[in-house]
Formats: C-alpha cells, sequence, structure tokens
C-alpha cells in the first residue's frame, strides 16, 4: 500500500519535470547564457566584423565607457527621460484614476478604454503619428500657438534639443498614461469598502477618508506603478530610433538602449556594447532590489 | 466603489468640484483620442489640407492616394505586403508558443509537487529582470552564428516563452482543484491527456490574455528585426514603417496610411476583446518598453 502511494508520487514528479523541461531550456539558452555571455564579453575587446580572436583587456571598456563624453551623455539622456516621464505618468495616472472612480459607473468603463486606446497602437505608430503632429506646420504648432497666444512661432519640435527630448517625453506619456490609470484603478478597487464604512461610522469625512485610508493603503500600488514606469522607461527605444532615422538630432535623445544598439551593431564593438548593456541591466537590477524593497516594507494586510 | 466613499449623499451633481472634474477628465480625453483621431482623418486627406490652418477634423473626401503610397511603398515594390505577412506570422508563431510552453510550465509548477520547484520558479521569474536589451548582442551572436539571420526562426526564437506568461498561468492554475486533477486520473486520463483536454480548456480567460499580450509585444517589436532582418524580404512592420517615415517625411499623408493599415489589427482586436486588454494592463506586468 505505502510503496503504491510513494510511487504515484514519484511519476507524478516525473511529469512535473516534463511539463517544465522545454521552458527551463528555453530560459538557460535565451536568458541565463546570453546574459553571463554579455558578461563575458564584456571583457574583452572584439569586433563583429574583425576575424582576430577577441582579446581580454579586463575592465578597459568599462574604463572606456566611464571617461567617454558620449556614454555620459547617453546617460544623461536616459535619466532625463525616464523622469521626465515616469513622473508626470505616476501622478497623472494616480490622479485620473481618482477622477474617473468618482464618476458614474457607466462612464467609467468607456472612460477607460478611451485612455488605454493609444496602448493598443504599436510604439512605433504612435511616433510616426506624432512625427506628423510635431512637423513645423502641422498640429503641435498650431496648438501651441494658439494656447500661448503666439501666432506662427516655429517651436522646432523636432529640431531644439530642449523640444526633441521634451517630444519623446510627450509620446511616451500619451501612450502609457491609460495604461497606469487602468493599474490603479485596479489597485483603487482593491481596498476593501468595509474600511470605509467603519471610518464612515467613526465619523471621518471624505478627505479623512482618503488620506487616512486610500492613500497609505495605495502606496504599494504607487511604488510598484513607479518602478515598472521607470523600468519601461530606462528601455525605451523605438521612438528615440524612430525620431533620429526621420532626421531629429540624436545627441540629445541618444538613450542608452540607442547606444548600445549603434556601438554594437553599426560600429560593430560588441565588447564595449556589451558593457554598456551590463550596466543597464545593474542599473535596472538595483531599482527591481529597490521596488522589491520598498514593496515588502510597505505591504500591509487587511 | 469609490463614489459612495468619497461623495457625500444628496450633494448636487453640478457641485464646482463635480464640474471640475468632469472637465479634467474630458480634457483628458481629447488629449489621448485626439492624435489617434488625427492619424485616422489625415489619412484621407491630401497633404495640403492636413497642413490647412486650422485642421479640418472631417475630410472632404477620400484620399486613396495616400494608402496607394503607403501599400506600393518609396519604390512601387509593394513590399509592404510581404512584411505585413511576416508580423503576422511572427506574431502568431511567437503567441502559439508562448501560450502552449507557458501554460505547460505554468501546469507544471502550479500542480506537481517535486524537488527543486520552488527554485525552478524564482530561476524563472529572475529572468523577468534581464532586460532584452542588455542580452541583445549575445543573442545577436548567437543566431548570426546559427545562420538564422533573415528567417522566420531567428525572428520569433528568443521569445518563444517568457516568464510572465509562466507566472500568469502558474498563478491562474494555483487555486485549480487538485480532487478534479485525481478524480480524472483516477478514471485512467494520461497526464497528457489531462493538460490537453481539461486543463487548457479550463485556462481560456488567462489564455485570451495571455494571446493579446504576446501578439501586441511582437506586433510592437522593432529592435530584434531591426537585428536580425536585413533583407527587405523578411523585414516586419515597424521596421517598413520606420524605413517609410525616413523617406516619406514630408508626406504626412502616406504616412497615417501606413500607421492606419499598421494599426488596424490591433484595433479589431481591442473593439472585440478589450477586456482582456484591460485584464493584461491589472496582471501588473512588467514587460514591454
Amino acid at each position: 500500500m505505502k510503496k503504491a502511494y510513494i510511487g504515484i508520487d514519484k511519476k507524478l514528479a516525473r511529469w512535473g519535470w516534463i511539463f517544465i523541461t522545454p521552458s527551463l531550456l528555453f530560459f538557460s539558452l535565451f536568458s541565463f547564457y546570453p546574459i553571463l555571455n554579455a558578461a563575458y564579453t564584456s571583457f574583452f575587446r572584439k569586433n563583429i566584423l574583425s576575424l582576430k580572436p577577441p582579446t581580454f583587456t579586463g575592465l578597459k571598456n568599462y574604463i572606456y565607457l566611464l571617461k567617454s563624453p558620449d556614454f555620459w551623455n547617453s546617460i544623461r539622456a536616459t535619466f532625463v527621460f525616464t523622469l521626465g516621464t515616469f513622473i508626470p505618468l505616476v501622478v497623472f495616472s494616480l490622479l485620473l484614476a481618482v477622477m474617473i472612480l468618482l464618476v458614474n459607473k457607466k462612464s467609467q468603463k468607456y472612460l477607460q478604454l478611451a485612455y488605454y486606446a493609444p496602448a493598443v497602437l504599436s510604439s512605433v505608430v504612435a511616433a510616426v503619428i506624432w512625427l506628423s503632429i510635431f512637423n513645423p506646420r502641422g498640429l503641435g504648432n498650431q496648438w501651441l500657438n494658439f494656447f500661448m497666444n503666439t501666432p506662427g512661432i516655429d517651436h522646432q519640435w523636432l529640431a531644439n534639443s530642449f523640444m526633441v527630448q521634451f517630444s519623446t517625453i510627450l509620446v511616451y506619456f500619451w501612450k502609457y498614461i491609460g495604461y497606469f490609470v487602468v493599474i490603479f484603478i485596479a489597485g483603487l478597487s482593491a481596498i476593501p469598502g468595509s474600511l470605509y464604512e467603519a471610518a464612515r461610522i467613526d465619523g471621518a469625512d471624505n478627505w479623512q477618508s482618503f488620506w487616512r485610508i486610500t492613500f497609505p493603503l495605495l502606496q504599494p500600488t504607487v511604488v510598484l506603478v513607479s518602478v515598472m514606469s521607470m523600468l519601461q522607461c530606462l528601455k525605451t527605444f523605438s521612438t528615440q530610433y524612430l525620431f533620429v532615422q526621420s532626421g531629429s538630432p540624436q545627441a540629445p535623445i541618444n538613450v542608452i538602449t540607442l547606444n548600445i544598439y549603434n556601438t554594437g551593431i553599426r560600429d560593430h564593438q560588441i565588447g564595449r556594447s556589451s558593457a554598456m548593456s551590463i550596466i543597464l541591466f545593474l542599473i535596472m537590477l538595483f531599482f527591481t532590489w529597490f521596488q522589491f524593497k520598498a514593496s515588502k516594507a510597505d505591504s500591509v494586510s487587511y | 466603489m469609490i463614489r459612495t466613499r468619497l461623495d457625500s449623499p444628496g450633494k448636487s451633481t453640478l457641485s464646482p468640484i463635480s464640474i471640475l472634474i468632469h472637465l479634467l477628465l474630458l480634457g483628458a480625453l481629447i488629449f489621448t483620442l485626439i492624435p489617434i483621431l488625427f492619424m485616422f482623418t489625415a489619412s484621407m486627406m491630401p497633404r495640403k489640407d492636413i497642413l490647412k490652418m486650422p485642421y479640418r477634423w472631417i475630410p472632404q473626401g477620400f484620399e486613396v492616394q495616400n494608402f496607394i503610397k503607403a501599400i506600393a511603398g518609396n519604390d512601387g515594390s509593394f513590399i509592404f505586403i510581404r512584411n505585413y505577412i511576416n508580423s503576422i506570422l511572427v506574431s502568431g508563431i511567437v503567441t502559439f508558443s508562448t501560450v502552449l510552453l507557458a501554460s505547460l510550465t505554468g501546469y507544471g509548477l502550479a500542480k506537481f509537487k517535486f524537488k527543486g520547484r520552488n527554485f525552478v520558479f524564482l530561476a524563472i521569474m529572475a529572468t523577468m529582470m534581464i532586460p532584452f536589451e542588455a542580452i541583445m548582442i549575445p543573442l545577436y551572436l548567437v543566431t548570426t552564428k546559427l545562420h538564422l539571420q533573415n528567417s522566420y526562426g531567428g525572428l520569433t526564437l528568443p521569445f518563444l516563452v517568457n516568464a510572465f506568461g509562466v507566472f500568469m498561468m502558474r498563478q491562474y492554475l494555483l487555486p485549480f482543484p487538485d480532487e478534479f486533477l485525481d478524480a480524472t486520473r483516477i478514471d485512467g486520463a494520461g497526464e497528457i491527456r489531462i493538460f490537453w483536454h481539461v486543463v487548457l480548456p479550463n485556462c481560456a480567460p488567462a489564455i485570451a490574455t495571455l494571446s493579446i499580450l504576446t501578439f501586441r509585444s511582437q506586433w510592437d517589436n522593432l529592435l530584434w528585426p531591426l537585428l536580425i532582418a536585413q533583407s527587405e524580404k523578411m523585414k516586419t512592420l515597424p521596421l517598413y514603417i520606420v524605413k517609410f517615415a525616413a523617406e516619406k517625411y514630408t508626406d504626412e499623408g502616406a504616412m497615417m496610411a501606413v500607421a492606419v493599415l499598421a494599426s488596424i489589427p490591433m484595433l479589431v482586436l481591442f473593439f472585440t476583446m478589450s477586456n482582456y486588454f484591460v485584464s493584461g494592463a491589472s496582471v501588473f506586468s512588467s514587460r514591454k518598453g
């Protein structure tokens, strides 16, 4: 009796392994191996086209990068873009989510869908639409001139180095705002209504319930959304690539992924671009770790 | 829900705060929808109308020329059609394999007890922290070594499954009753049969959500095809758009026509399955830039 039972257990364990093996092989080949390989390659001087075997150079690639103004410019561009995008994204999506929940139920669903619509389009399409809006004779100038009462002025959305950074931020903000609104609404709806009833019985008014209940209980969602949007911003590529291809100056928006691509694929400097990839990886790892810590410290049970 | 919490009963809906809220929501609505509306209207207008001030939101006619240019391309090669089919094929293959492998793995991790299960799960979750951008160079080297550039194999290989999909399917299957599985086992069903006929059909909502997320992320993928597809024939839609935009920067109508054509599959999906899009977003996905 006992023996048969163990047999079934073992058999099931074997099936468990059978079910997970294909994915496990996949992840080993296409995630773990490449990241180790990238780390390894980053210590070599390696050129795709050259037939010479790569030479070990230790930390030279990293030292080169740390001394390279071009690399620091990428770090700057990436952080300007990330900070400029994720802070307004979090603030405005939270604001919109709270406001959506204040209107009647029927409009809530349609509003969510309407705000979400840009996220459905692909990022290249988003960039192309805005490329036309930012045309010197396009809608961007028309609207801005209308609101600022400055007729006939070209704001150089895609040419001026400040404006081109702002333009990429605007595209990204537009595309992702609805996405985060949906997440915030999910977070807000997860707060049990009984807490509010209890507060009301205790005599709390609306402002008090918001600041004492909603706000603290929503903090994990805020942290999550912040880090998620931050990680996404750090990886941005499509908008910047398309803008540069269409004639915008590269330097202001030469984000780190664009630099990795150009260094590795266009300039064939595999070692150097691997080192850059590892630095990007470490930056993102830091923020993920930070998220983990922050969400643990904030986690509440109700 | 919040409505009952924050609105004190009996408050008139026309209070200044309520008006302000509605105005702000309306402003945000205009901000998100106007560019999409612009895409559609401009795709139907001749250039002189697009740049007219003020912009006329209702097209006077339908400028077929824009769509002809979009499909024929800059050189009249009609490579657009091939690139479109490539995008559908690549997104389709990746979606199919992601759903299959993620549900297999998710099921294995959720419903079978074996040594090292938690370690395997954590290891798979750890890959979520590896951004694609950090491993694209080694992936590119592997793919070129295997001579898979300019092939569907090369375009799809790195995306056949992802950690997020595994996570999602596992979470979905965790509450699935073990007794039910055991009962079918006692009835003599094999494990593969159970997976195919019992587990998969019960995962339909999760599979729909995962399919949409995966399809969209592939439809959107620019970076990897940029590395792998050099030949015009193997390029995907995003690459076509970039090239078209770079060369036809001044022809807004044609550019918007390309954008419309590229968006149609996603918009159709969105209008028919919007619930899955929205639920996909709230399953805290941390993918895609």
